[in-house]
């Protein structure tokens, strides 16, 4: 189940992110839905995989904003760790990593909907 | 001041959320809903469409950075580009700190970063920003003259002290800017033209005052006042601010149009900014009426004159109280028989100053008009002739009517007339022994208040006499409904010659016309006389006869008419 408490289990700062809502608990899950479900998630993984890393970066800043917002807090780190990479990459970054730890973060919240 | 919790006055504002993330635009909306109606963009080409299209409707845009298409920077240079800027302000959303400085260089009030803060400081920011826009252009709408655009007088003053308030260590001009003859430029091509090169004047003085981050405003009808860093070159702005209004192929108004400055340079920080500029126009009236001279800077000899005024003005009250002010009499003699007979006087006013000794009426009596001592002045020479009159009455059975002079502020003065009722009262005269001098240039401000007051006075019985008649601005027209006893005209201001002759038989024949007799002043020479007595003046006044004399002297000429008789 997907609430308030489940996501302070999982980590995330809910306090926080509530308060943004105005502490309006409907909305604030609402939002945290859509953000899970978010089209930047596979933009990045598909930019990431075929080198367009200005399409990463840009989708990467897009997640930074929303998941730093709702304080989601265990794919905010990850994800504010990618951004900075893709915003200057180096020749021989590794994304890999970064991408697994986004992806298994974002598939443990969206577990808590089960 | 407006605390946290209070709504902006006026009704709820539109708030426009630009944000490509539906969940940031849902969360700020919900944010911001509480107090303001919200609308939202997906992108840079939607928010500048929606601004186009609801233009002053909205009161704030809230613009993140990056986003797909057309970015917010995008979005805020063309904004500042077709000056929406101006009017309606912008709050970046941004999780960049690097990108901060970059917006309010573009022309961003704010910025709020992501994560977004507590929604009572976004309200508060939000609040804020409306806030100062509005007052800015309520602001902006009253510290500008609408012909110009320059600064208004009051804001110009406020903005030169604040000036000097942050830079009290800065050496200042004050300069002051006049077009000769602007009313007649305006009367003959009209408003809309007289505007224009207002405009163009304005500008010109303008784009040479601005680099050196000087100020500029219009004061009056046709003076402009510069207030600046020293360091401008203001022979330069003359010929600039001139060549635009000489230069321009206006044609027929190429000639008639000229400026003429007054520079006060180096300014004396312990005066106040309007007395800067007091100085500044007392050396642009040192070329007045010379098209040779059109640039004057304030100096020792204009300081040691105004020096010179400025003790005058101090001493007046004081002169006033002890009887320094001596009233005189010039006799007016009637011409129209064989021998000339004593008509009536005019009373004058001459000052015995204890250290300065006689000073001329020419030298105090602007002075005092400037600044309205003049009443106090007009009023006790009004007292002192009437008194003197009946003296003059009782100890000869003979009375000599007196002139007055009447100033023109005197006409605006409510105290006028009980004051008047008082010199009837206090002395016995009869109102209509007493006349009014009034002066022509007087009906040319505002003529109706004029010809209310000088009704207002001849209903009273006093005679009103039309000073100086030829030498101001009267219309023909004017002249038919001017409520007036005795038309008045000096010698002094009429030149020889037939141009001369043909002016005066003119003046002669409008008196006539309206059934009044015309006095002429300042009557030197026996050929004046004649030509005069020629022409059908009656009463003449001058020193051909006398010079004004004391009331003592003035006696002889009393017992003179006594004999005539």
């Amino acid at each position: 189940m997907l609430n308030t408490a489940t996501l302070r289990a999982a980590g995330c700062d809910v306090d926080a992110g509530l308060a943004r809502c105005v502490n309006n608990e409907a909305l604030y899950i609402r939002l945290v839905n859509m953000a899970l479900d978010d089209s930047n998630f596979s933009r990045l993984t598909d930019a990431v995989a075929s080198g367009d890393l200005k399409a990463g970066f840009e989708a990467a800043h897009a997640l930074k904003g929303v998941t730093a917002n709702l304080s989601l807090t265990p794919l905010l780190t990850p994800i504010t760790e990618i951004t900075e990479l893709l915003r200057h990459p180096e020749p021989d970054a590794d994304c890999g990593a970064l991408i697994e730890a986004i992806t298994a973060a974002r598939d443990k919240l969206l577990a808590l909907r089960d | 001041m407006r605390n946290n919790h209070e709504e902006l006055s006026g009704g709820r504002r539109i708030v426009l959320i630009v944000d490509d993330e539906e969940i940031n635009r849902e969360l700020l909306g919900a944010i911001i809903g509480a107090e303001f109606d919200v609308v939202f963009a997906r992108d840079g080409g939607e928010a500048l469409e929606i601004i186009r299209r609801r233009g002053a409707s909205l009161s704030l845009v809230m613009l993140d950075l990056l986003m797909p298409g057309v970015h917010g920077a995008e979005v805020l240079r063309v904004m500042k580009e077709e000056d929406i800027l101006a009017h309606l302000p912008v709050i970046v959303l941004t999780s960049e700190t690097s990108s901060e400085v970059e917006c309010l260089r573009l022309g961003a009030s704010d910025f709020i970063s992501k994560p977004y803060n507590m929604p009572e400081v976004i309200l508060a920011r939000v609040r804020r920003t409306i806030e100062l826009y509005e007052d800015r252009s309520i602001i902006r709408g009253t510290e500008r003259d609408p012909v110009t655009g320059l600064y208004n007088i009051e804001y110009f003053y406020r903005y030169a002290e604040q000036f000097e308030l942050r830079h009290p260590d800065a050496v200042t001009d004050a300069a002051v800017v006049d077009i000769n003859h602007f009313h007649l430029i305006n009367e003959r091509y009209g408003k809309a033209k007289g505007d224009a090169m207002l405009r163009r004047v304005g500008e010109k003085i303008l784009a040479e005052v601005s680099p050196l981050k000087g100020m500029v405003c219009r004061r009056g009808s046709d003076t402009f006042l510069i207030y600046s860093p020293h360091g401008l070159d203001f022979g330069r702005i003359m010929e600039n601010a001139a060549s635009t209004v000489e230069g321009r192929d206006g044609g027929e108004s190429a000639e008639t149009v000229h400026l003429r400055m007054g520079v006060y340079a180096c300014c004396d920080k312990d005066m106040d900014i309007e007395r800067r500029f007091d100085r500044a126009k007392l050396a642009a009236d040192t070329v007045r009426g010379s098209y040779r001279r059109r640039l004057a800077y304030y100096d020792e000899s204009l300081h040691d004159r105004e020096m010179y005024e400025l003790s005058l003005i101090d001493d007046m009250p004081r002169a006033l109280r002890e009887g320094q002010f001596r009233v005189n009499y010039q006799p007016k003699y009637r011409i129209s028989g064989d021998e000339p007979v004593l008509a009536s006087a005019e009373a004058l006013i001459r000052w015995e100053h204890p250290d300065m000794g006689m000073i001329p009426p020419g030298v105090f009596v602007p002075l005092f008009e400037n600044n309205g001592m003049i009443s106090s002045l007009d009023s006790y020479v009004w007292h002192e002739a009437a008194a003197q009159m009946m003296r003059w009455k009782r100890r000869y059975g003979f009375t000599v009517p007196v002139s007055v002079n009447v100033s023109r502020i005197d006409l605006y003065d409510p105290g006028l007339y009980g004051d008047l009722r008082a010199v009837l009262d206090e002395s016995g005269a009869d109102p209509s022994d007493l006349m009014l001098e009034v002066t022509e240039s007087a009906y040319a401000d505002d003529s109706d208040q004029i010809v209310r007051a000088v009704t207002a006075l001849r209903d009273m019985g006093f005679k009103v006499e039309m000073d100086d008649f030829g030498s101001g601005y009267s219309s023909l027209s004017m002249l038919s409904i001017l409520p007036v006893d005795i038309l008045k005209m000096d010698m002094r201001f009429i030149q020889g010659g037939r141009g001369g002759e043909r002016l005066l038989r003119l003046i002669i024949d409008i008196a006539g016309q309206l059934g009044i007799p015309a006095v002429a002043e300042g009557v030197e020479t026996a050929q004046q006389v004649s030509l005069l007595k020629s022409l059908g003046c009656d009463i003449i006044q001058g020193y051909y006869f006398s010079k004004p004399v004391s009331a003592d002297e003035f006696e002889g000429f009393i017992k003179e008419r006594i004999k005539q008789c």
